[in-house]
């Protein structure tokens, strides 16, 4: 792999900044809300606790545990070295040293998601505890490169197979978790590495939530949040499908789902901030008269960023000012409580460009219905 | 072993009252009540993250699908469960655990959910609370908790002091482990028969192990495999290559809160000469656990056993561990440890060597321990394919 930009672009801040060098870290949990910095320094989704190192020289090493991993880390690695540890305090001591970071100013990434016993060896093993920036790499990372957009395109055309494949596999009988094992696998199947797969029914629902035992019949609303991740690229789609006739304020509601998606996505163009387009969205429901219910419990956000590249913009809320940037990549939800209806969902993954966001879905969310 | 943790896990979470009724939590309670009374805690603090929460689970049954939870114990009075997930899912989360309340942790709610609850602890200066779990704590979530007590309330760690949950299965533990390796022994057949049937394709035989499990009610399931015969294991990488053999791979399932795993080694032909050694080795070592034996002792006997063929680096030099609410719990079956096996303590024994002209193999047994020998609960089955 030809070395990764963004370890060009770290270098680059290590100089303005005066700095020796950075270590950025991961806690391994590979969270779909979260940057995992060393996937954006490294390509590699790790295993357990691992680090970049990275020094003003523009030299990298990648650490990864458990060390049995280091063959499979080399082989994607954007760094100059890898290696493999049982314990990552310990090798990084000894890569700092060789890197000449050893009482060094350095910066670090990520060093406070780390479990504390484990944050507490590692400054320990550093002479000096580094600064935290832990902003760095979802800022790096905020736009989405060409071949992350592809693989983010790939991952949400999974998204959609998987959602067919619900319209053909639900039915009444079926529990919600013999749901989600089939959506799981049959998105694993075409190349989703991860899932962070919501579904659950009601006759009303509140919220989503991950699947349990309940058994699926007639009336029930299926709500789906499914959100696979392909090289590291995770998106989201937010679907709502009934068993059955769906009542009609089910569907009078749903409507108003769809424009408020209609006018999140015409005010999300580069240079708007997330306030404006939270504000779009959320005027959408105070004309229909539901004003109040644009706050929690009733919804919780109409958006927000995605790990595990970078989670800018953030959150699509209303003191979000951030500024949107061509290329940036987020989902839009505009997922809603009403109370003739219970909460429904409507949501795609987006990529903001010059004149509005793109949605990446080839088929745009619409009020499914499963034949009873 | 280690393998990827999945962002969320998917499977059949529920609290099985028939399975793990209200007086099964009691009794783990009473243990943890002594304790606190031994050391003078007015209250422990157990908290577990959606990768490794066996303590909080054992004594709430509440296992973190995302992000975490933590359980206030009290000495006297009742338990609060603060879990990092939205008010509005709580009613979801309600149905997880025996505690009935339940409460938010996430962002203000802190502050509403635990800080007034601390105050009627605070009747005498410097109150000391256990904790158990908190090394996996994020520095930033431990700063929070250490705002909230400020200097009323001094933190002890428990973790040295009471084992939980203990190396010693309760039986109806034994029950659920049972059902468990009864799963992955299945998974792993599937695993084992799809390579050999159908596919030869690693990658499709786990997933095909996998979707097995998780259609049987599994709470989470792990694979991996060897993408060069045996010597290396690696997480899902979505190729699907056809691979000649052997078949060498990895399943692990979670079922009702605890694990199983089992390697699945399938020689194509005769089965290679490593094959045979460890086979034999691994009946010898579960022939030899017992009560007392020593983990260093139990490992030392492996690697003399396998000679001149060191152990599978996959194994990093380990023969094994404890299995259960963890699927990596204590001891750890390595050189010169002290630890010792125990009555009712359920161990994976795991065996491998990787050999270029002797050939790749890893294999395992699930072992639970009983007073006079052992008693096998899943092993790697002997699956050849022509």
């Amino acid at each position: 792999m030809t070395k990764n930009a963004r370890l060009a672009e770290a270098t680059h801040y290590l100089h303005d900044n005066a700095l020796d060098g950075l270590i950025a870290f991961s806690n391994g949990l590979n969270n779909f809300l979260e940057a995992n910095a060393v996937y954006v320094f490294s390509g590699l989704r790790p295993i357990g606790e691992s680090a970049v190192v990275l020094d003003r020289d523009g030299r990298s090493t990648l650490i990864v545990t458990p060390p049995w991993d280091a063959e499979r880390a080399a082989a994607v690695s954007a760094t100059d070295d890898t290696i493999g540890a049982d314990e990552l305090a310990d090798a990084l001591k000894n890569t700092a040293h060789k890197h000449r970071l050893t009482g060094k100013r350095m910066a670090s990434v990520g060093l406070s998601l780390l479990g504390q016993a484990v944050a507490g060896r590692i400054v320990a093993a550093l002479d000096d505890p580094p600064q935290p920036a832990d902003d760095l790499a979802r800022d790096l990372a905020r736009v989405r490169t060409a071949e992350e957009l592809a693989a983010a395109e790939r991952a949400n055309w999974i998204a959609e197979r998987g959602y067919e494949r619900l319209l053909e596999y639900a039915r009444p009988g079926l529990r919600e978790f013999e749901l989600a094992a089939e959506l799981y696998c049959f998105m694993k199947q075409l190349g989703a590495e991860d899932n962070f797969l919501l579904l659950s029914a009601s006759q009303h629902n509140l919220a989503v939530r991950a699947a349990g035992e309940r058994i699926l019949d007639v009336g029930d609303i299926i709500l789906s949040e499914i959100t696979p991740c392909y090289r590291g690229q995770f998106v989201q789609i937010c679907r709502t499908t009934v068993i059955g006739e769906p009542p009609p304020a089910v569907r009078k509601n749903y409507a108003i789902l769809q424009d408020a998606m209609a006018e999140g996505l015409a005010a999300a163009g580069a240079g708007a901030c997330v306030a404006e387009v939270t504000r779009a969205i959320n005027a959408v429901f105070g004309k229909s008269g539901y004003a109040d219910y644009c706050r929690p419990p009733y919804m919780r956000v109409r958006g927000h960023g995605l790990g595990i590249t970078s989670d800018r913009p953030g959150d699509i809320v209303e003191r979000n000012e951030r500024e949107l940037e061509s290329g940036m990549m987020f989902v839009m939800h505009p997922n809603q409580y009403l109370p003739d209806s219970g909460y429904l969902m409507c949501g795609e993954s987006v990529v903001v460009t010059p004149s509005g966001a793109r949605a990446l879905s080839a088929r745009p969310a619409a009020l499914d219905v499963i034949a009873a | 072993m280690r393998t990827m943790q999945p962002c969320v896990t998917i499977g059949s979470y529920t609290w099985a009252q028939d399975r793990l009724p209200n007086d099964e939590f009691g009794l783990r309670l009473d243990e943890l009540r002594r304790a606190m009374a031994k050391h003078g805690w007015r209250a422990v603090l157990a908290y577990g993250d959606v990768r490794e929460h066996a303590a909080l689970a054992y004594l709430s049954n509440f296992i973190p699908r995302v992000r975490w939870g933590m359980a206030l114990l009290p000495r006297d009075g009742d338990a609060r469960l603060l879990c990092a997930m939205s008010t509005r899912d709580l009613p979801a989360m309600r149905t997880l655990t025996w505690i009935a309340d339940v409460r938010s942790g996430m962002g203000p709610e802190w502050d509403k959910a635990f800080d007034p609850r601390f105050e009627r602890f605070a009747d005498e200066p410097a109150a000391q609370f256990g904790t158990l779990g908190f090394d996996l704590m994020a520095p930033v979530l431990h700063d929070a908790v250490r705002r909230s007590l400020g200097q009323r309330f001094v933190l002890q760690r428990a973790d040295d002091v009471v084992a939980v949950p203990p190396q010693r299965k309760r039986p109806r533990e034994l029950t659920l482990l049972r059902a468990s390796c009864k799963l992955v022994q299945d998974a792993a057949q599937v695993f084992a028969e799809s390579w050999r049937q159908k596919s030869g394709k690693p990658e499709t035989a786990a997933l095909d192990a996998e979707r097995f499990a998780r259609s049987r009610a599994a709470q989470d399931v792990r694979t991996l495999v060897s993408l060069d015969g045996g010597r290396t294991l690696v997480p899902y990488q979505g190729r699907f290559d056809k691979i000649a053999g052997p078949l060498v791979g990895y399943v692990a399932v979670k079922l009702m809160g605890y694990w199983a795993d089992l390697f699945v080694t399938v020689d194509q032909g005769e089965p290679s000469p490593a094959r045979r050694r460890v086979e034999a080795v691994l009946d010898t070592l579960i022939a030899a656990m017992r009560p007392g034996l020593r983990a260093g002792e139990l490992h030392a006997k492996a690697i003399a056993a396998l000679a001149p063929w060191p152990l599978h680096p996959a194994l990093s030099q380990s023969v094994g561990h404890g299995i259960g609410l963890s699927l990596h719990e204590a001891p750890e079956l390595c050189a010169g440890s002290d630890a010792t096996l125990v009555e009712d303590g359920v161990y994976t024994v795991q065996l491998g060597v990787a050999d270029g002209a002797a050939g790749h193999v890893l294999l395992s047994a699930i072992v639970r321990i009983r007073a006079n020998g052992a008693e096998l609960l899943a092993r790697s089955r002997g699956i050849t394919a022509p």
